[in-house]
């Protein structure tokens, strides 16, 4: 062997080392450093953007959308789609509606985050054990539950009775200056944050959307963890469709399909942030502050609903796009 | 010592063809046992019987001397037998220490960093493993994946551990931090099966060695009976009949390929021509470099040096470049890399050549499928059913449908990798025939391949590649089977034919 060591050279792989520090750098904190200057030029073009009741504006709007997204975070991470997460809202918010006169309130918002969570069942068993593709699976649901939704409503809203006052306190209610529902999201999102970063589903979720074969030879019930990825989506867009509920005092029969397209820009530009590459809830929570903040802001300024649509695509577009070119890989030959 | 795997009487057929024709043959606790022989002598199927991708057709696995089954390969894993094989299998965005202890963190819900890293440090330095352990494995070379993937069987306390070629992508001082981590898991009671075509790291490292032959066990050697002669004399197959085709030498004068100092990170710079009607045949321990120019005349890696084609330059960047230059690259892995497996047979075959069937960029269905009937017939595709998806039909005949593929575009030159590796005994002469008939048309034909046999039925020149360098280059008539196989497993060359 002695001789013939000087021969052949192994390959070595170009990464991050390679890149330039200044590169490293954007790749971290490019995203946040869009979102910074963003805000700021708000700040400068409006005298009532970069104020605390705003912010708390921006904060409240963006509850439902954030746990939507959040939930979302966990399937895109497990290596799949959930396009029922949207609809999921409106089912969970009709659910506790119809149930609070007869069972009182704890039953139904336990009701309705119950039966959200059986609906993530039903779509993670669909794609695993059922092999139907997370696509195609989500979708369906996405189309029985909005049939569902109309056979339970009539077409009608379902009013919350005005002396459900605990009830009206989650969506209404204030401590101080904060809203409680803004509250209950930083609760959910530190919740979600440590058992996505410190517990074994998220690592194992992670693993499994990595790389599905290796996280099966470790020994990792593969399915099992894709299961618990869809039940959390929807379990985080149950406790968005309690929240909508409590908020508008009614559930609306329609309506929560709207999400779906926010959550996903809000995963994708999420991933991006930090240089992570992949989908976590911190990137995702800072993705829907992002969409909500330009909503706000341009509606400040005096820009039309039409200019904010054109500018958050370009974001997402740019910022997608630049973190794939600064992460290149050799081939590229997958286009979901 | 004792036997820990022992296996009695393992036979398995594919649709009647006896690939493994009762194999016997024990693994003792502790030892690192040899696995050799030529292609096709059973070797794959005898590992994938062990790690539970196929069952056997009959015959018992017994593991400390109790009959066990393994269908699945989730019972070999529960058996404590794992294997690695070339691809690792690793999570790119996690750290090493995160892929080494992955599915074995303790504990209930809650996972502790500090608690992972410290074990699979410890995992490290018991193995001898010397790697940042907060590296992400997508930042990793090749080698060391597969070191990671060695750390990741350690912690799953397997019991055997079966590496197929594990030094194909390695170099050189690569390959001794290998081995040094083989030796540790020999000393934990580990025992290794270590598949290799390389005689010399065989003799390095294993304590037995088991040739196999033909679906049979022919000989098991202890360390010190491992020799060259010895080891050729099991392999080389003497009672099947050689199969009564050859290229009689059909080379023109006219030089095709022409290559001038082509190289690549692990191919050093080679020169060689091949000639209109020319089948040059390439063989060499797997990794040694032969993929290197199956890659560079395909446009799929980066390469240095020039490459002509009757006379004209030309920059290979894209395997569309390969296509417009004239090059025909029959891959290995067919069901990857060269078919629609959904597609039928008649789409399959026409697909490369729609620019040329197609009228006013209008596809013609009657032309299509003309085309497509005109291949069936001329490579004897059986079924003859064009509308069949391709995936529906056996390897040989998957196999033609990919040659098929290119006979419309008149390739100036052919490449074949593994021409016949998962192709049914049956067909094995109608492909070399259709190989010999493309040159005899004038193509310069290039065929890669770990087969003596196959070497000697199709080639009129043979090279035989070590170490990035071509080590031998002679003609036909100069090789016998067991000088070519010598030359093969040791990078020696033959005092008789140099």
């Amino acid at each position: 062997m002695a001789g013939e060591a000087s021969t052949v050279s192994a390959p070595v792989k170009t990464g991050a080392a390679s890149t330039g520090l200044a590169m490293r750098l954007l790749r971290r904190w490019g995203t946040i450093l869009v979102i910074v200057i963003v805000g700021l030029l708000f700040a400068k073009l409006s005298p009532y953007f970069a104020s605390v009741s705003n912010f708390n504006n921006i904060l409240f709007s963006m509850i439902v959308s954030a746990l939507v997204s959040m939930g979302l975070t966990f399937v895109v991470a497990a290596g799949s789609f959930d396009l029922s997460v949207g609809v999921v809202v409106t089912t969970a918010s009709i659910v506790t509606a119809l149930l609070i006169p007869d069972i009182g309130v704890a039953g139904a918002i336990i009701g309705g985050i119950v039966t959200a969570c059986v609906i993530g069942l039903i779509n993670g068993l669909l794609v695993t054990y059922a092999r139907l593709s997370g696509i195609v699976s989500t979708l369906g649901m996405m189309f029985v539950l909005d049939g569902i939704n109309q056979f339970l409503t009539n077409g009608y809203q379902v009013p919350v009775d005005y002396s459900e006052t605990a009830f009206m306190y989650i969506g209404q209610g204030r401590v101080g200056p904060i809203a409680f529902p803004v509250i209950i999201l930083a609760v959910v999102f530190i919740i979600g944050h440590i058992v996505s970063t410190r517990s074994k589903i998220g690592h194992y979720i992670g693993a499994v959307g990595d790389n599905p074969m290796a996280a099966y030879y470790s020994g990792i019930v593969v399915y099992r963890w894709v299961i618990v990825a869809f039940v959390m989506s929807s379990l985080f867009a149950g406790i968005g469709g309690v929240i909508l509920t409590s908020i508008s005092s009614s559930a609306q029969p329609v309506g929560g399909e709207g999400y779906l397209l926010e959550a996903f820009a809000a995963v994708f530009l999420g991933a991006t942030i930090l240089g992570k590459g992949k989908p976590h809830l911190l990137g995702t929570l800072l993705g829907v502050f992002f969409l909500y903040m330009v909503s706000s802001g341009m509606n400040m300024v005096g820009f039309s609903f039409a200019a904010r649509q054109l500018f958050n695509g370009l974001v997402l577009i740019l910022a997608v796009g630049a973190n794939a070119l600064l992460n290149r890989e050799e081939i590229h030959l997958k286009f979901i | 010592m004792t036997a820990l795997i022992e296996l009695r009487d393992l036979r398995k057929d594919f649709s009647g063809v006896h690939v493994l024709k009762g194999i016997s043959l024990s693994f003792r606790a502790g030892e690192i046992h040899g696995l050799l022989g030529e292609n096709g002598a059973g070797k794959s199927t005898l590992i994938k019987i062990l790690t539970g991708v196929y069952a056997p057709s009959s015959g018992e696995i017994l593991m400390d001397g109790k009959p066990v089954t393994i269908h699945r390969p989730i019972d070999a894993h529960r058996a404590g037998l794992g294997a690695v094989y070339q691809d690792s299998e690793l999570a790119g965005s996690f750290t090493v220490a995160e892929n080494i202890v992955l599915g074995n963190e303790g504990g209930r819900l809650w996972i502790n960093r500090k608690k992972i890293r410290r074990d699979a440090v410890d995992i490290m330095h018991q193995i001898g493993l010397d790697l940042d352990p907060d590296r992400r494995a997508s930042t990793l070379t090749a080698a060391e994946m597969q070191m990671v993937t060695l750390a990741t069987l350690f912690h799953r306390r397997y019991k055997m551990i079966i590496l197929d070629e594990p030094t194909a992508r390695l170099s050189a001082p690569e390959t001794k931090m290998l081995f040094g981590l083989i030796a540790r898991f020999r000393e934990q009671g580990i025992t290794i099966v270590y598949i290799s075509h390389r005689l010399n790291e065989v003799k390095e490292l294993c304590d037995r060695a088991t040739i196999l032959r033909d679906g049979m066990v022919s000989g098991t050697l202890e360390r010190d009976e491992i020799d060259e002669d010895v080891v050729t004399q099991l392999m080389v197959n003497r009672s099947s009949a050689e199969l009564d085709i050859g290229n009689a030498g059909m080379a023109r004068e006219a030089v095709v390929l022409q290559l001038t100092g082509l190289a690549t990170d692990r191919l050093r710079p080679l020169t060689l021509s091949v000639r209109a009607g020319e089948i040059l045949g390439i063989t060499g321990p797997l990794g040694a470099g032969m993929e290197q120019i199956e890659r560079s005349l395909g446009g799929l890696g980066a390469y240095t040096g020039n490459i002509t084609i009757d006379g004209l330059p030309h920059k290979l960047h894209s395997p569309s470049d390969a296509r417009r230059a004239g090059i025909a690259l029959i891959p290995e892995d067919r069901r990857k890399q060269a078919l629609f497996p959904n597609l039928s047979l008649a789409e399959n075959v026409s697909l490369p050549a729609l620019g040329d069937l197609a009228r006013l960029g209008l596809i013609s269905n009657r032309s299509a499928s003309s085309y497509a009937a005109s291949v069936i017939e001329r490579l004897g595709i059986y079924p003859d059913a064009p509308e069949r998806p391709i995936r529906y039909f056996s390897g040989g005949n998957q196999q033609k449908a990919v040659i098929g593929k290119w006979l419309k575009r008149d390739a100036r030159v052919y490449i074949f990798v593994e021409p016949t590796s998962g192709v049914d005994v049956g067909a094995i002469r109608q492909i070399y025939e259709i190989i010999l008939g493309l040159a005899a048309a004038g193509a310069a034909v290039i065929v890669i391949s770990t087969s003596v046999k196959e070497l000697l039925a199709l080639s009129e020149t043979i090279a035989v590649i070590h170490h990035g360098a071509i080590s031998a280059i002679l003609p036909r008539e100069n090789c016998t089977r067991d000088s070519l196989l010598a030359m093969t497993i040791s990078a020696a060359v033959p005092a008789a034919v140099t």
